[in-house]
């Protein structure tokens, strides 16, 4: 051992054994005392003169002990240990106080934690994937409609294998295919067992260019994507646990996927990083890869993401694929349209929507954090000044205001250090409750963690909070405070000290007060926002609204259609069924576009004008009925409608951008090359999401265009699962091997589209009460303190003929004063910050003056509440009583 | 205290207490520090009670060791001894001790130059 290691241990192993150590030194020293005391009385000093005179040899025994105990162990660490032993007793001993002060640290600490880790993981960290720095989103139309439309950010095989060619910036393009998910497929094992599954195609190199690996056996290879190959099906981890529960033997089945076998190839991770970012929220089942031949012919189908090679830049990328989009057009002539190649990040794609929202639920947490600084300060400022006389005391007795000042701060840090334990369970568990929501839409949710970064974070907020609660009012009460004995003598008078503390008080309340009205009313315009968005006429109406998958096989004619009529029937005629009706394009998870115009002459094609782009719904007779769409002009579909693709009903929206100035009722339009009568127009439906305005749509009949997988929208009243029961039974009778296995009422999926805000609308709400009962508290605890101090001129007044009311009414009106300052300080706040939270509200001005009133109100009321209890106990003082008691 | 006594070089108390432990065997820190102050002859300045820094700090290094036992006039006292690190320690710092004292008086006698350079 090297002896300066020894000297370390053993100097640690000293400050533990330090009783024993002191002892054994003290008879050390005695002996040391004796010979000396000897030696001089051998010289002819008298027994106490030689006393005295061994010390002053010595160099004093007092002196001797602290020399020897400061080389011997770690005199901070003795104190340390001191403190801390002191201050588990004196917190054990304050039970309330412990339990309030810790309640509110945990809670400010647990939240911020959990904001913080939200952030981090959506906005702060890189995507989950390989090098994601790198990677791009390359959408057709310009990136500021991307969320618009679905053919419109998409590419054909052939401007994807162009850009691949000649491109140069780029390491990489892979593709999948979003519109596969609009399509859902019957699944069926060897021993019978079907179900409907949602699959999604992507292109073999997707997942190796993301850098996400199989939890077992495989991915595609290119092989997998070679024309006519064996189909080959990648499992989700979630549908591999429902499903086949996680059996590993599964690798390798065959399963038949709409009568194909196909098979399955390997299981994707738990967490899988390619779902929860693209499709968050979302059930997906299988990924199938994209077999390019089979795609050539189909329009724009594919999303594009690419790897820029290293040390590109996003602006280099954008030019290099502008003008490889232009070689890939002269090259192919056919592309038809005219395609882009437009770049934005990957990650902004994913999460730029959530900047905004995320960014403003930091600025809430941390803006409550402060109020429980500010209120722990105070807690612990009125706490020191209780604590006045046992200050004075140990300052009499001989403690440094270092020593005071180290000892407050042990207590204040100690306090904080076990609040935040506690806190950073909280956040362990709201995170645990975030990741394992499946019905919360927020990219990335699934992996959210209480990782190294949180934990970082969490130590940084803890000692922020510790210093700025702790030393300041530590400081204030070692260094501030009036002399010792003044403190000794008269505690509990009105002194200037007491005085200067209440100031400081009022000051850290009405902080407190501000703080919280801001948040109060940011709250407010928040859930606002909320109502005003399900308030919102959807164009349909999604309650008592279920949506039962119907896949079908095999070729789609004429028959099928009667098919899908009988079905209808079927169900309609269920008891507590009013209505049914099939789309094949479901509200908020299916949508495509094609392109429509207005044609003047029927007979004449040339007469067609400009066309535009407008979303398909291809449906039953009796949809709009069921979903409760509206026909606001001409008439709805019979069931004889579109059999020669002669009828189409348009909405609102495209009939007046088609004939502005007259009725759209019986024009015509061209579409696919047909030239259809408009036979009714229906009212705008908000298709997309309940925030996304209804774009241009139009609807066709089932007997206009087929399809293999569609969704019969029931309209009833019954419990879901009550109404599943016997639409089994009825949908059964007619063809058992529907797999019915995907059936979900009409608000679950609202309510998902909807979740992100809900969420941040409930967090927000839940800060803003919070911090509204912190701050009533702050201003309870500085008015009650004052009360408490002022009793003895309470109780002359009183004697001297004030009333209890009068009394009282002087107390709510001083409490009303610093209610008002804070709030007059949270006013401003919130107007100077009102522009920031522009884009996070639905339907509401920032500036709302109803929401600022009322929110105002409410924490004025909240105050006054806080500073009534005490003024009532005022009224009660006896005077006599209060006279008497010092 | 006399102006005309010798600070202590640091460490140098440590070299005198091993020092000490070599010529006289094991030995309590009263003994220590009277030899130290035989020694020294009234040139040192010895605040006693730094003997037991220097002891704690020995001790703590392994370089000596200590046992309760019994003094000449039947006390009960504390015995310190040098152990092996202890010696090999003393070898070394008398060697370091030795060569800085040369070096010191070789540059304190070395005459100043006659012109006086700058």
């Amino acid at each position: 051992m090297i002896p300066s290691l020894d000297r370390l241990f053993s100097r640690i192993r000293a400050a533990f054994s330090k009783p024993d150590l002191d002892a054994d030194f003290d008879e050390e020293l005695a002996h040391h005392l004796d010979m000396l005391t000897d030696e001089y009385v051998t010289k002819g000093m008298s027994e106490s003169q030689a006393r005295r005179q061994a010390r002053l040899e010595l160099g004093g025994v007092e002196q001797t002990r602290e020399l020897h105990r400061e080389t011997r162990g770690f005199p901070w660490l003795e104190q340390l240990g001191l403190d801390l032993r002191y201050t588990a007793r004196l917190l054990s001993r304050e039970r309330s106080f412990s339990l309030i002060a810790l309640t509110i640290i945990a809670i400010g600490v647990g939240l911020n934690t959990s904001v913080f880790s939200l952030v981090n993981t959506v906005l702060l960290r890189p995507l989950p994937f390989a090098e994601a720095d790198q990677l791009i989103w390359i959408t057709n139309g310009p990136p500021e409609t991307a969320s618009d439309n679905l053919s419109g950010i998409t590419h054909r095989i052939d401007a994807w294998e162009g850009l691949q060619e000649s491109n140069r910036a780029l390491d990489q393009i892979e593709a999948y295919n979003p519109f596969s998910l609009r399509q859902s497929y019957r699944l069926t094992r060897d021993d019978g067992t079907r179900e409907t599954i949602n699959e999604i195609e992507v292109s073999s190199g997707l997942f190796p260019m993301l850098g996400i690996r199989p939890l077992h056996g495989r991915f595609f290879t290119a092989d997998d994507a070679l024309p006519n190959g064996p189909p080959t099906v990648v499992l989700s981890h979630q549908f591999w646990q429902n499903r086949f529960g996680g059996d590993t033997s599964v690798v390798g089945e065959t399963v038949r996927i709409n009568d194909t076998p196909t098979l399955i190839l390997g299981i994707a991770p738990r967490l899988d990083a390619f779902a929860s970012s693209f499709y968050p929220a979302v059930r997906i089942d299988c990924y199938a890869v994209i077999v390019n031949e089979n795609r050539r012919t189909w329009g724009n189908t594919i999303a594009l993401v690419g790897r820029m090679k290293p040390g590109i830049t996003t602006a280099q990328a954008t030019t290099d694929l502008a003008l490889a989009m232009e070689t890939t057009r002269t090259n192919r002539p056919d592309l038809g349209d005219y395609p882009q190649a437009n770049v934005l990040r990957l990650h902004d794609h994913i999460a730029g929507s959530l900047r905004q929202p995320l960014l403003f639920l930091s600025v809430a947490a941390g803006l409550l954090l402060a109020i429980v600084a500010f209120n722990l300060g105070g807690l612990l400022l009125a706490r020191g000044a209780a604590r006045g006389k046992e200050l004075a005391l140990r300052t009499a007795l001989g403690a440094g205001n270092n020593r005071i000042l180290r000892q407050l701060f042990t207590e204040s840090a100690t306090l904080v250090f076990v609040g935040s334990l506690i806190g950073t369970g909280l956040a362990a568990g709201i995170i645990h409750y975030l990741a394992t929501n499946t019905a919360v839409a927020i990219p990335l949710l699934q992996s959210v963690r209480l990782d190294t970064a949180s934990l970082a974070f969490t130590l940084l907020i803890s000692a922020g909070t510790a210093i700025f609660c702790g030393l300041a009012p530590a400081w204030r009460l070692s260094f501030g405070r009036s002399p010792g004995f003044s403190a000794l003598k008269d505690e509990g008078r009105s002194s200037t000290a007491t005085r200067g503390m209440v100031r400081i008080r009022s000051f850290l309340v009405i902080s407190e007060i501000a703080l919280a009205c801001g948040l109060v009313i940011t709250a407010g315009l928040v859930m606002r926002s909320l109502h005003n968005v399900l308030d919102l006429d959807l164009g349909y109406e999604p309650e008592n609204l279920t949506a039962v998958r119907i896949d079908l096989t095999g070729d789609y004619d004429e028959h099928t259609a009667d098919h899908l009529y009988t079905m209808i029937d079927r169900v309609e005629a269920l008891p507590g069924v009013t209505g049914a009706g099939l789309t094949d394009c479901i509200p908020i998870e299916r949508d495509r576009g094609w392109g429509i115009s207005a044609l003047d002459n029927p007979e004449d094609p040339e007469s067609r004008r400009a066309g535009t782009g407008a979303h398909v719904r291809i449906v039953s007779a009796g949809l709009l009925e069921s979903m409760g769409t509206r026909i606001i002009a001409g008439r709805t579909f019979n069931r004889t409608d579109g059999a020669d693709r002669e009828a189409i009903i348009i909405n609102q929206t495209l009939a007046e951008s088609f004939w502005p100035d007259r009725s759209a009722i019986d024009q015509f339009v061209m579409q696919n090359g047909n030239a259809m009568r408009v036979i009714g127009v229906a009212a705008d439906v908000r298709h997309r999401g309940p925030e996304i305005a209804a774009g241009r749509e139009m609807y066709m009949t089932n007997r206009s265009w087929g399809g293999s997988s569609w969704d019969l929208m029931i309209r009833s009243t019954l419990p879901h699962e009550t109404l599943m029961a016997s639409v089994r039974t009825a949908l059964h009778e007619i063809d058992p091997t529907l797999p019915l296995t995907q059936s979900r009422p009409m608000t679950t999926l609202v309510n998902r589209a909807n979740s992100a805000r809900r969420l941040m609308a409930s967090l927000v709400t839940g800060f803003a009460a919070m911090a509204l009962g912190l701050a009533a508290l702050g201003l309870y605890g500085v008015i009650s303190y004052t009360v408490t101090q002022r009793r003895k001129e309470i109780g002359i007044r009183m004697a001297l003929g004030a009333t209890g009311g009068r009394v009282s009414r002087e107390i709510v009106g001083r409490t009303l004063k610093l209610a008002i300052w804070g709030v007059a300080a949270g006013l401003l706040g919130a107007l100077a910050a009102g522009r920031l939270m522009d884009s996070i509200l639905f339907g509401v001005n920032s500036f709302d003056p109803t929401t600022y009133l009322v929110t105002t109100l409410a924490v004025v009321t909240c105050a006054l509440l806080a500073g009534y209890l005490p003024a009532r106990q005022a009224s009660r003082f006896d005077p006599m009583h209060a006279l008497r008691s010092d | 205290m006399s102006p005309d006594k010798l600070d202590l070089l640091q460490g140098t108390l440590d070299i005198m207490v091993l020092q000490t432990l070599l010529a006289m065997g094991p030995l309590h820190g009263y003994g220590i520090a009277r030899r130290i102050e035989q020694i020294g002859s009234g040139d040192i300045l010895l605040n006693q009670g730094t003997i037991y820094a220097a002891l704690v700090r020995l001790q703590q290094g392994k370089w000596i060791t200590a046992d309760w036992g019994t003094s000449d006039n039947n006390r009960r006292a504390k015995f310190y001894d040098l152990t092996a690190r202890g010696r090999k320690r003393l070898e070394a710092d008398v060697l370091n001790w030795r060569r800085v004292s040369d070096v010191m008086n070789r540059f304190l006698t070395t005459p100043t130059s006659p012109k006086g350079t700058r």
